[in-house]
């Protein structure tokens, strides 16, 4: 038996009878959470017999370039469905999210991951810190706007010109 | 005189170790002999895969999932190909479903080999089990290099299909080859390692883990199953036709190294039954469908998962139409299995520390990526 999709509609639909006023938005992938009131939702859809989600599959961070999103894949192992949750970011200076330590011990080391590629802080986290970079490295390598190369080259796919998403460099170096 | 009194210290575990299996490091503050706290430290190997995939195309980023997990780089190219032809809508052949079953079902047998020989070697059994573990490799490694020229880094899924289909006659003959041997090797080790009154002393009891603190840690794989949690993806959420095979998934009931290291042993036999029954039905037919190079899927993301050796192994892929991907996500086995390594030694003694970082089976390339 295939593990079931949940439709985003289903898991709104949950979220907002768990704990009201939690649900941002729906799309075909995913449910959107509102920031505020995300541990207190999680927990809830953690603990609730409908929902189940007893076991977090995947967290990671996305950036699109005017926002940051984390997004979370759910699992519960007696019903066999998994489901997408995600949170915007909108902030891209001091980023912060609360984090869902607390109720997946699992996404310990998930967040610190996030934390080290996008620089999402994560409230509550019990100990946030670089994890695959040393403390001090500049900037957040994951991000769109990360582009610093030695020589001030800019990675791309220069063989399929025109379609990049990064903005021109106003000068190409090449050492 | 005055009663003696220890203070805790802190004794670096690696990165340079025979037994933290690559670049890894385990921070342990220890009182007397017993550990008090365990910090993992990772990132030597850090190689931002995941930025790179984001310039590349699709096709271009197969051979980078054969660098994060090295021992197992088949499951590997099969769970970032799945990914991306969910997010394409991209069908593939009857024949090269089964070649890829055929091939991951290897690919696990030749990483439990390891997996198990580097196991024996930390609980004290020094070499031998391990110099078996390569020699019994072999066979499996000379079959991915008539397939795909390569013996670690195959490269050899593609998505739609597979890179090459198998040579005929020789294929068959060195698979049959393996299904004949490996039973009676894997008895071997068992009878060895099994009853031997120092293994069990090294392993049992030794870093427990309740099935309940094994879900709540996002644990996967023979870690998860050790525990006593019968979840397998290829029953729970069959890929690759797993659902017309006949296996079984093996559990523990302790949640200890030992019966981590008995999962995997028993796992070894389910993959050889699972090859067999593969290799009777091959089916004929196309291996690959076409898919045009520069592929750009439409927009939306796909997050797919296959059971590699070590777990739950998934690749998070969302597109914007363009030829790259816009992000690339590697959920690895091994780093998440990581989270529960405090849980696990805290209490016990340095040495078992090294048992059950030998227990876990983490490849530092996907773990640091």
């Amino acid at each position: 038996m295939a593990t079931r999709h949940i439709s985003g509609e289903q898991m709104a639909a949950w979220a907002e009878s768990l704990v009201p006023g939690s649900v941002a938005r729906t799309d075909t992938f995913a449910c959107y959470l509102k920031q505020d009131q995300l541990r207190e939702t999680m927990a809830a859809l953690r603990v609730s017999p409908e929902s189940d989600l007893v076991y977090l599959v995947n967290l990671c961070g996305v950036d699109y370039w005017d926002h940051l999103e984390v997004v979370y894949h759910l699992h519960s192992l007696v019903k066999n469905h998994i489901g997408t949750f995600k949170v915007e970011v909108p902030d891209r200076e001091k980023p912060s999210v609360q984090s869902v330590t607390s109720v997946w011990y699992g996404a310990w080391m998930q967040e610190c991951e996030a934390y080290d590629m996008f620089g999402i802080q994560f409230e509550g986290h019990p100990n946030l810190k670089r994890i695959l970079l040393w403390e001090g490295f500049p900037g957040w390598p994951l991000r769109k706007d990360f582009l610093s190369m030695p020589g001030g080259l800019q990675p791309g796919l220069n063989e399929f010109a025109g379609v990049s998403r990064r903005p021109e460099p106003p000068v190409r170096v090449v050492e | 005189m005055s009663p003696v009194t220890s203070e805790p210290f802190v004794i670096n575990i690696g990165p340079q170790h025979p037994s933290t299996h690559g670049v890894f490091r385990i921070k342990a503050t220890v009182d007397g002999e017993r550990i008090v706290d365990a910090e993992s430290v990772m990132g030597y190997l850090h190689r931002s895969i995941e930025k790179l995939a984001e310039e590349r195309t699709y096709t271009q980023n197969i051979p980078f999932t054969d660098r994060t997990d090295y021992l197992s780089s088949m499951a590997n190219n099969l769970g970032y190909c799945l990914a991306v032809e969910q997010l394409a809508g991209i069908g593939v052949p009857a024949r090269a479903q089964a070649i890829r079953v055929i091939m991951s079902e290897l690919q696990r047998l030749a990483s439990h080999c390891m997996a198990v020989g580097a196991f024996a070697n930390d609980t004290g059994a020094w070499q031998t089990p391990m110099m078996w573990a390569f020699r019994d490799r072999e066979k499996i490694m000379d079959i991915f290099e008539m397939c795909s020229g390569a013996r670690l880094t195959c490269n050899y899924m593609r998505i739609g299909g597979v890179a090459f289909d198998p040579p005929a006659g020789t294929f068959e003959e060195a698979v049959r080859e393996v299904i004949r041997i490996f039973p009676p090797l894997i008895d071997d080790r068992a009878d060895v390692l099994v009853e031997n009154e120092i293994f069990v002393a090294r392993t049992r009891g030794i870093g427990v883990l309740t099935a309940e603190m094994a879900i709540n840690s996002s644990l996967t794989g023979p870690m998860l199953r050790g525990s006593g949690v019968a979840w397998d993806i290829r029953k729970a959420d069959p890929y690759c036709g797993y659902e017309q095979y006949d296996f079984e998934i093996p559990i523990g009931y302790q949640g200890d190294c030992f019966d981590r290291f008995i999962v995997r042993l028993e796992e070894m036999r389910q993959s050889v039954k699972i090859i067999e029954q593969a290799l009777d039905g091959l089916p004929g037919g196309p291996y690959k469908t076409e898919v045009p190079l520069s592929l750009r899927p439409p927009a939306g993301e796909a997050y797919a998962r296959v059971e590699g050796a070590r777990g739950e192994l998934g690749y998070y892929v969302i597109s914007d139409e363009g030829p790259a991907p816009y992000r690339f996500h590697i959920r690895p086995p091994s780093f998440i299995n990581l989270t529960a390594l405090k849980e696990m030694t805290v209490g016990g003694t340095v040495a078992d520390a090294i048992v059950v970082l030998g227990s876990v089976d983490i490849i530092v390339g996907e773990v640091d990526r």
